[in-house]
């Protein structure tokens, strides 16, 4: 019998590899496929429409690309981050809109103070979500049904079913659409910002490494140590947080916000932005700063449509079997598991 | 001496059967989580509203909550046979959209000058049939979870029926025949009712009768064992989405009919009564459970209760919040129970 | 069963491996109508590949299966049902949703007419389902839901759907019982043991059973296994269970392999637990683990050793009785405070609950100690790096790429990552480890092993829960038997002088 596996000779020879190959191995696995995608996704969709209509390459192209693609950046930001703990949010959506209201309320009276306690109320609603399904154990897109149907109630009640417009304290808000940096507006920059922080919280820190091996394996996490609940109520609370981002790049777009106006209608783009900037379905892979490809891809459909002649009423199609398509691409298949 | 035991089934079931109580025990077991209590919060729903307001017991209101009850009926027959199987189809507002825009525009209407009569029901529901279809396929063959494929149908169906609207005038049925059919009253009751009594009798042969209904419940219960026994699986599967989106096609006829115009949101708001409904009714949604006379008292249950909250002045802008609040409390009422540290919830 | 009955199952020479490792070895075997054949032997003789190959789950590398004198040559389980071979497996296979009628009689339906233009006829079904529950001698309503059943009564619904699916009435049914008795209480193996008399008037039974007692009461005539091999089949008349053990326990050595110092029996006990009950799965049980010590379970299958092991590290709650971790009892034991208290547990399912397959080393390492490696709230890479590096030298984990996804190592490199995850603390105080060398080979076990021993010489106590009882004998300086939840043997291996594999054999099963 001998000692294959331990002998010091076979260690060394390990040891010492090829230092070339060994950056070529690891760069080749840096630059796997989910990671280049989202980008040359993106690049591709823009080659199209620069050669449909190259006036949408120009700054006012991008002014509009960005400004419509700010909240579904932001939405899908915080989908990823539930996504990577292997749930899904099926109200996040749903908190923007009710956020764009209460801001709208809001503003007015208390300004900056509003913003944020809006914000810290959108990021416990979140947390509240996280939170039941880490103790009840649903399925989260049940349970998220569930919510989005009580937020579109909030979202009615509170406006009451008017368009709620912010009168006092407008260019507060609306400077976040109206300033523009190498002509994007600062809602787009507020989602970038996010999309690098986030990226970071995945990467840098022990929360982020929980949160994406819940999402990798979860009974593997939890008879790890791994504190599951909490990395659930975090993704939650951080989607909430994300949509009221969101919520505030609705009303300083529009100025106003209602129950069906702008931003009724981000819960599919803001998920096509998450998984076109590969973030997996089920659980485990999520890279926030491809995210911002992934909203850029989405926000330029409806213009690519348009530039390729198509009417803009082929959004919602678009979106359905990009969702389909992507998913159908990407889930990962292990032989004899029960899909639901 | 107690020895080491199954995880799973009630122990004590042999030896109650042995003495003979069983057949009682089965029948309360089974009336408790079953119809009588579903019945019992109808009764106390009805008792409760006819109180709050007299008009809530008379015939116009509840030939009213029948002509309600209708399209939610049709849609909860779909969604039960695919929830049994233990998938979700969130598809079904979409598909209404796709289905009766088509019906519409291909039915006497302000907008087109064409009318197909019975071929626009046909064609309205193959459509209906084939969005079902390509979110079963997908499902089953790519093995992509139903919730996401089938959300991506909603908008499929929806886009199509934003499509086939365009930047034109709405249009609206020009046929008094067919705008007044589903309000019209046979033996008092409503056509639009007879017509969902139709199809949940139809539901009730396809499930308790026939190969595809039992083969669902079986893989429900273990899909597992299912392919092993040798079911063809992944064919019921797909039969049971295509049957989800014929109903849903029919859903969507139905509704433009009672709304008279055609509409891409004619779906608004039914995943909202389907869904609790199924669960109240007792489809678990990890699937083997429940049946469609369950689910249908489920659905005549939430709109009782929306018909009486309205009539006691209520905003009809609560019923998304109500109804999802009892999606959330009946899925944790199931969920509670089968806690675990070790349990994985997705 | 006269001795001319005709021949239900021939197996001739058949054999079945799973890489290197051979399952099955040339196995013949005869079983006639009427006979009621004892399958026995350890965890891991081959019993269940066996049992696999007659189900139609597996099929055999070389040899030749006859059932009712026709060769078979079955693609999948399916076939097997078709030729008249029904197994009841521990893990049930009936659809609890739904009738005992539906149950046996599904797949029958197309073919025995059953069904009118693809309408079910209940009547008829219900009817059919009874002829057969009458004609294995049970008294069940075949529209009893199975859920509803006692599980002696499902075993029956399964024999029952076995019979009824053999197509050749004229073939007798071929019927396995896997293990059906760990899982009953004694009153209802009685009602089992009655059944299976019963069963001998119309079909052949293979019984498989850990349990001797029960295999001599009930066969006609014994096999045993070991190592895939069959190394004994006589009639139960005039055979002992001395000679059982005997063919099932190959001759080792009675000796332990002990290789290193004995530690002490006296002191402080890392982890004490009295008198821990959990209903069902493991009852009264009582025992200490000192530093460096090594205490080994050992048992069958259903013995309640995995439930306890977790039960150990705050995975699984316990009914009654208490943990000491240190001296200090624990209350609302949970992972996180087990963790915390300096445990550490390896499971058995290495895959799906001991690693995370899509993290490389380096992160497997950080998961359960993160402290070792960070900065508040930050992780420090190259801290891990160092550390991961660390640990891939020293185990010799193979290949020595910290930076590659877990899933994409072979098990035992797996399992010396999982092990590093734990070692990687200085303040361990026990390690629980469920089935360690499962899978591997002997060159990694050797490793695991030693890595295990080097934890003990620094201080930390070992719960071991051994594939073999030779590895028990090896490790272990005290061996806990247990038996259906309860603890039947123990011995000090310090003092014990003669002790031998087949002696814990008898107290197990």
């Amino acid at each position: 019998m001998t000692y294959r596996s331990g002998t010091p000779a076979n260690v060394e020879a390990l040891d010492r590899p090829d230092k070339v190959a060994a950056t070529l191995v690891r760069l080749r696995r840096m630059v796997s496929w989910h990671v280049i995608a989202p980008p040359l996704v993106f690049f591709a969709i823009l080659l199209v429409v620069g050669i449909a209509n190259p006036a949408y390459l120009g700054p006012f192209g991008i002014s509009i690309a960005t400004t419509s693609a700010a909240p579904i950046l932001l939405v899908a930001l915080g989908q990823a981050m539930v996504l990577n703990t292997g749930s899904i949010d099926l109200s996040n959506a749903a908190i923007a809109l009710f956020g764009a209201i209460i801001f709208a309320l809001t503003i007015p009276d208390a300004g900056i103070v509003a913003m944020i306690a809006v914000l810290i109320v959108l990021t416990l609603i979140g947390a509240v979500n996280g939170a039941i399904l880490a103790y009840t154990q649903v399925p989260s897109f049940a349970l998220t049904l569930g919510t989005l149907g009580i937020l579109q109630t909030a979202a009615l009640v509170t406006s009451g079913s008017e368009t709620i417009y912010v009168s006092e304290n407008r260019d507060l808000v609306t400077a976040l659409h109206t300033i523009k940096v190498l002509s994007v507006p600062l809602t787009f920059w507020i989602g970038v910002f996010a999309a690098i922080f986030f990226w970071a919280l995945l990467r840098f820190t022990i929360i982020g490494q929980n949160m994406t091996a819940v999402g990798k394996n979860e009974s593997g996490a939890i008879l790890s140590a791994v504190p599951n609940k909490q990395a659930k109520i975090i993704a939650f609370a951080i989607s909430g947080f994300a949509s009221g981002l969101a919520g505030l790049a609705i009303v300083a777009q529009a100025g106003s916000a209602s129950a069906s106006g702008l931003g009724s209608n981000l819960l599919l783009p803001g998920i096509a932005a998450a998984l076109v900037g590969g973030t997996s379905i089920s659980g485990g892979q999520a890279n926030p700063i491809n995210v911002v490809f992934g909203a850029l891809t989405v926000a330029f459909v409806p213009i690519a449509a348009q530039a390729l002649g198509f009417g803009a009423q082929a959004q919602s199609l678009v979106y359905g079997i990009f969702i389909i398509v992507i998913v159908a691409l990407t889930t990962s298949r292990t032989r004899g598991a029960v899909i639901k | 001496m107690t020895s080491v035991m199954h995880e799973d089934g009630p122990r004590g079931a042999a030896g109650m059967k042995r003495n003979g109580s069983a057949s009682m025990r089965r029948l309360f077991a089974e009336g408790a989580k079953g119809p009588i209590g579903l019945l019992a919060a109808l009764v106390v729903l009805i008792v409760v509203f006819s109180f709050l307001n007299p008009r809530f017991a008379s015939i116009e209101n509840l030939q009213n909550v029948l002509f309600q009850v209708s399209v939610p009926l049709i849609l909860v027959v779909g969604a039960t046979l695919v929830i049994q199987m233990g998938s979700i189809d969130l598809s079904i507002e979409g598909i209404m959209g796709a289905a009766g825009m088509t019906w519409i525009l291909l039915s006497p209407n302000t907008r087109t000058m064409i009318d197909l009569g019975l071929w626009a029901w046909l064609i309205a529901l193959v459509l209906g049939m084939s969005l079902g279809l390509m979110t079963g396929v997908i499902y089953a063959k790519l093995k992509v979870p139903s919730f996401v494929v089938s959300l991506g149908t909603w908008y499929v169906g929806l886009g199509i029926a934003i499509l086939l609207y365009g930047n034109n005038s709405l249009p609206s049925l020009t046929s008094e025949a067919l705008a007044r059919w589903p309000t019209g009253l046979t033996l008092g009751l409503p056509h639009a009712f007879w017509l969902a009594a139709l199809v949940l009798l139809f539901g009730l042969l396809i499930s308790n009768y026939t190969n595809l209904g039992r083969g669902l419940m079986a893989i429900g219960n273990n899909e597992p064992i299912a392919r092993m026994s040798g079911m063809p699986v992944n064919v019921y599967k797909i039969g049971a989405f295509a049957i989800a989106g014929l109903l849903g096609g029919l859903a969507g006829i139905l509704a433009t009919m009672q709304l008279g115009s055609g509409s891409t949101d004619i779906g608004f708001g039914q995943l909202f009564v389907v869904i609790p409904a199924a669960v109240i009714g007792g489809t678990a949604l990890g699937g083997g459970e429940g049946g469609m006379i369950r689910s249908a008292l489920g659905v005549v249950l939430l709109i009782i209760l929306n018909n009486g909250l309205v009539l006691a002045g209520v905003d009809p802008d609560y019923q998304s919040g109500v109804f999802g609040l009892i999606l959330l409390f009946a899925i944790i009422a199931v969920a509670w129970p089968e806690r675990g540290r070790l349990k994985v919830a997705k | 069963m006269k001795p001319d009955a005709p021949v239900v199952l021939r197996l001739t020479n058949v054999s079945r491996s799973f890489g290197k490792i051979k399952a099955v070895r040339s196995v013949s075997l005869e079983i006639r109508k009427g006979e009621v054949i004892g399958l026995t032997g350890e965890n891991g003789a081959g019993k269940s590949t066996l049992l696999k190959i007659l189900a139609g789950i597996e099929r055999p590398d070389e040899g030749r299966m006859e059932i009712n004198g026709k060769v078979a040559n079955f693609k999948g389980p399916n076939d097997a049902l078709k030729a008249g071979v029904g197994v009841v497996h521990q893990e049930q296979s009936l659809f609890t949703n739904l009738t005992v009628a539906e149950n046996i009689e599904h797949q029958n339906i197309e073919r025995q007419g059953l069904s009118r233009f693809g309408i079910h006829d209940w009547g008829r079904i219900n009817r059919e389902a009874q002829k057969v529950l009458e004609k294995i001698g049970v008294d069940l309503d075949s529209r009893t839901r199975v859920g509803d059943l006692g599980f002696v009564d499902r075993q029956m619904v399964e024999i029952a759907r076995a019979v009824s699916v053999n197509p050749d009435k004229s073939g007798t049914p071929l019927i396995i019982l896997d293990e059906p008795t760990a899982v009953l209480e004694q009153a209802e193996v009685e009602v089992l043991e009655r059944e299976i008399r019963k069963l001998r008037e119309f079909a052949s039974v293979i019984f498989v059973s850990h349990r001797l007692d029960e295999v001599l009461r009930i066969c006609d005539r014994v096999v045993v296994m070991r190592h895939g091999e069959l190394t004994s089949d006589r009639l139960t008349e005039g055979v002992t269970k001395d000679e059982l053990f005997r063919a099932m326990v190959h001759e080792t050595p009675s000796v332990a392999m002990r290789s290193r110092a004995a530690p002490s029996k006296e002191g402080q006990a890392a982890i004490e637990v009295r008198n821990l009950t959990r209903h069902g799965r493991f009852d009264n049980v009582s025992f200490a683990v000192r530093p460096g010590e090594i205490v080994a379970l050992v048992g069958t299958n259903g013995s309640g050793r995995g439930a306890l092991a977790r039960a150990l590290f705050g995975a699984e709650t316990f009914d009654a009785g208490t943990i000491e971790v240190n001296g200090k009892a624990v209350s609302r034991w949970t992972i996180a405070k087990a963790v915390r208290a300096g445990l550490a547990y390896v499971p058995a399912e290495r895959k799906v609950e001991g690693m995370i397959g899509g993290y490389p080393g380096t992160r497997n390492i950080a998961l359960v100690h993160p402290e070792h490696a960070r900065v508040g709230p930050f992780l420090r890479p190259r801290k891990m790096a160092h550390i991961a590096q660390q640990w891939f030298n020293r185990l010799g984990v193979s290949p020595n790429d910290i930076h590659q996804p877990l899933a994409q190592f072979s098990g035992g490199n797996q399992q010396k990552v999982v092990l590093a995850k734990w070692l990687n603390n200085p303040e361990l105080k026990v390690l629980i480890l469920d089935h360690p060398l499962r899978g591997l080979d002997v060159g990694v076990s050797q490793a695991v092993n030693r890595e295990i021993r080097k934890a003990c010489d620094n201080g930390t106590a070992v719960v071991l829960i051994p594939d073999t009882i030779e590895e028990a004998l090896e490790m272990a300086d005290e061996i806990l038997v247990l038996k259906d939840g309860r603890v039947s043997a123990r011995h000090d291996m310090r003092s014990a002088g003669e002790l031998d594999v087949r002696e814990i054999v008898s107290e197990m099963v």
